[in-house]
């Protein structure tokens, strides 16, 4: 390696920071320009915090305890939607992250038409298969389950896949040198090698199920999104806020079981 | 006839230990059947509607087809209202998380109880769904961008807070100490200590944010906040389906170059959410 004059290193150091601020300059002025764009004013801010505020103590709060009741089947049907959808959102994924992974793809063609099939399902937010299961299969649960399935499968295949990219290809290698059919290597060589990484992602996704399937009723889905949606529309509040303490409830819950459980397997 | 001495003690073959199941796994492996056929039973889903209605579903999206690309203006007027909303509640959050982050970083914070207090608050923001952030403020502010921006926010603050300082608790403690027993005040350590330590984790998330914060917009305006959501709405209600595929195909491909854009950084940092 020749030294490079000292100079060229000051140039390349000089352009470097040119393109730095300009990056943040274009940066700051589009975000600049968005907020104008959406009203957000130090003015418009003060004055909504003060209804936030009026709204939230004098008609949310305090949360009816009596409404309860009435929570209970919803909030059951919201738990019970992520978790059918994660579970068996796991199991397809599992089959498809294969495929989509490089070491374990029968063909290339596979990678490409499941990662492609995996980023539609994904990339179209649950909320809007939701409005297209709606009237194929009607109001309910089932569409709640089937929408959050399909984003289940979307997230996890590509995360598997990544999961199983990650392995150390050495490990494979030797198992294959020993003479293991492709069938082998998977069951002995990269499935305990994957199992805590699937896992992990598993549960990461029926937190992330659990919180998508809380609103999901608002599209027609059934569960908690539905009562709450419903309740505001019908200026129910102080119930609704029972039900909303409910979801936050559920969702840090999951959030604290869920990475408990994953700091012991990782 | 050579003795046992000679040859040196014994050899037995030891094989190696098979190592002992993790009983946390055994659990995993038991629990879900049974959770997932509990959850069945109480969802009573009728399954006999399974079949009939994926035919359904394929003839309603056949039915999608072509998309009708006519009303395009507004659907990209719409569209960048969405990004509007994401972008200025991205940098709004940032800027207010990265500011409350030191005081909810245990190494930095004023005194444990701010902290304690900084971290629940955040935990309570992002605990409720974005969308019902965005109810109560439709009720607050009434619909339109500024309820977005708004709910966003809230969510978004609640995220960044907890993630920026764990970037911040990672700090080497020791480095600060140094700064410290040099006579650095409190800024002087944040700025020449933990700044140059955490940008990198703090440029991501931010980064992942603005992906999250867009894919969010998006559905936002299901419930009147404004934006696409809001369009496609009214193209679904009023069964106008291929201009509501068309609809579909720009939020995907919206999405799908967010995604793109942060693909790099998410898996990294997805790891270390919760």
């Amino acid at each position: 390696m020749y030294p490079l004059p000292q100079n060229h290193y000051r140039l390349l150091n000089r352009r470097r920071t040119v393109l730095t601020w300009t990056f943040i300059i274009v940066l700051v002025a589009l975000s600049g320009f968005c907020i104008i764009a959406t009203n957000f004013s130090p003015y418009n801010l003060y004055t909504g915090l003060g209804q936030i505020a009026w709204i939230v103590f004098d008609k949310f709060l305090p949360p009816h305890p009596s409404a309860l009741g009435s929570i209970v089947k919803p909030a059951l049907d919201t738990v019970a939607m992520s978790l059918v959808a994660a579970m068996a959102g796991s199991v397809v994924a599992a089959v498809l992250g294969f495929l989509a992974a490089r070491p374990t793809a029968p063909h290339p063609v596979f990678r490409y038409v499941v990662r492609g099939f995996a980023s539609l399902l994904r990339n179209i937010p649950a909320l809007m298969w939701a409005f297209i299961l709606v009237d194929a299969y009607g109001l309910g649960t089932m569409v709640g389950t089937l929408a959050l399935f399909f984003s289940t499968v979307g997230w996890l295949v590509r995360a598997y896949a990544e999961v199983i990219e990650e392995i150390d290809q050495a490990k494979l290698e030797a198992i294959r040198a020993s003479g293991a059919s492709y069938l082998q290597v998977l069951g002995q060589g990269i499935l305990p090698l994957v199992l805590p990484g699937f896992i992990a992602w598993s549960l990461y996704q029926v937190e992330m199920n659990l919180r998508t399937s809380s609103i999901i009723g608002m599209v027609g889905g059934g569960g908690l999104g539905f009562y709450i949606d419903n309740g505001i529309a019908l200026f129910q509040f102080k119930d609704t806020a029972m039900a909303i303490v409910l979801v936050l409830v559920l969702i840090l819950g999951s959030e604290f079981l869920t990475s408990s459980i994953r700091r012991r397997i990782l | 006839m050579l003795h046992q001495e000679e040859l040196g003690p014994r050899r037995t073959v030891t094989h190696p230990q098979k190592p002992k199941t993790n009983r946390l796994f055994v659990i995993l492996g038991i629990l879900p059947p049974i959770l997932f056929v509990l959850s069945l039973v109480d969802l009573n889903l009728p399954l006999g509607k399974l079949i009939p209605g994926t035919g359904t579903l394929f003839i309603d999206v056949g039915k999608m087809f072509p998309p009708d690309i006519s009303s395009w203006q507004t659907t990209f007027v719409d569209a960048g209202t969405t990004l509007e909303i994401a972008i200025a509640s991205t940098a709004i959050s940032i800027v207010m998380s990265f500011l409350l982050a030191f005081l909810a970083a245990e190494n930095t914070t004023p005194s444990l109880a701010v902290s304690r207090t900084l971290k629940g608050f955040a935990s309570f923001l992002r605990g409720v769904p974005i969308l019902v952030w965005a109810l109560i403020f439709i009720v607050a502010v009434g619909p339109g961008p500024f309820c977005g921006v708004l709910s966003l926010l809230t969510h978004a603050v609640g995220l960044l807070i907890k993630v920026f300082s764990q970037a911040i608790e990672e700090v080497d403690d020791r480095v600060l100490e140094a700064m410290r027993a040099s006579g650095a005040t409190w800024l002087q350590t944040i700025g020449q200590g933990i700044l140059p330590m955490a940008q990198t984790a703090f440029i991501s998330w931010s980064a992942l944010r603005l992906e999250f914060d867009i894919s969010d917009a998006m559905t936002l305006g299901i419930v009147g906040a404004g934006g696409i959501g809001w369009d496609l709405e009214n193209h679904m209600n009023g069964f106008d389906l291929h201009g509501a595929l068309f609809i579909y195909l720009v939020i995907f491909f919206i999405v799908f170059t967010a995604e793109l854009a942060t693909n790099r950084i998410k898996v990294n940092r997805m790891k270390a959410v919760s």
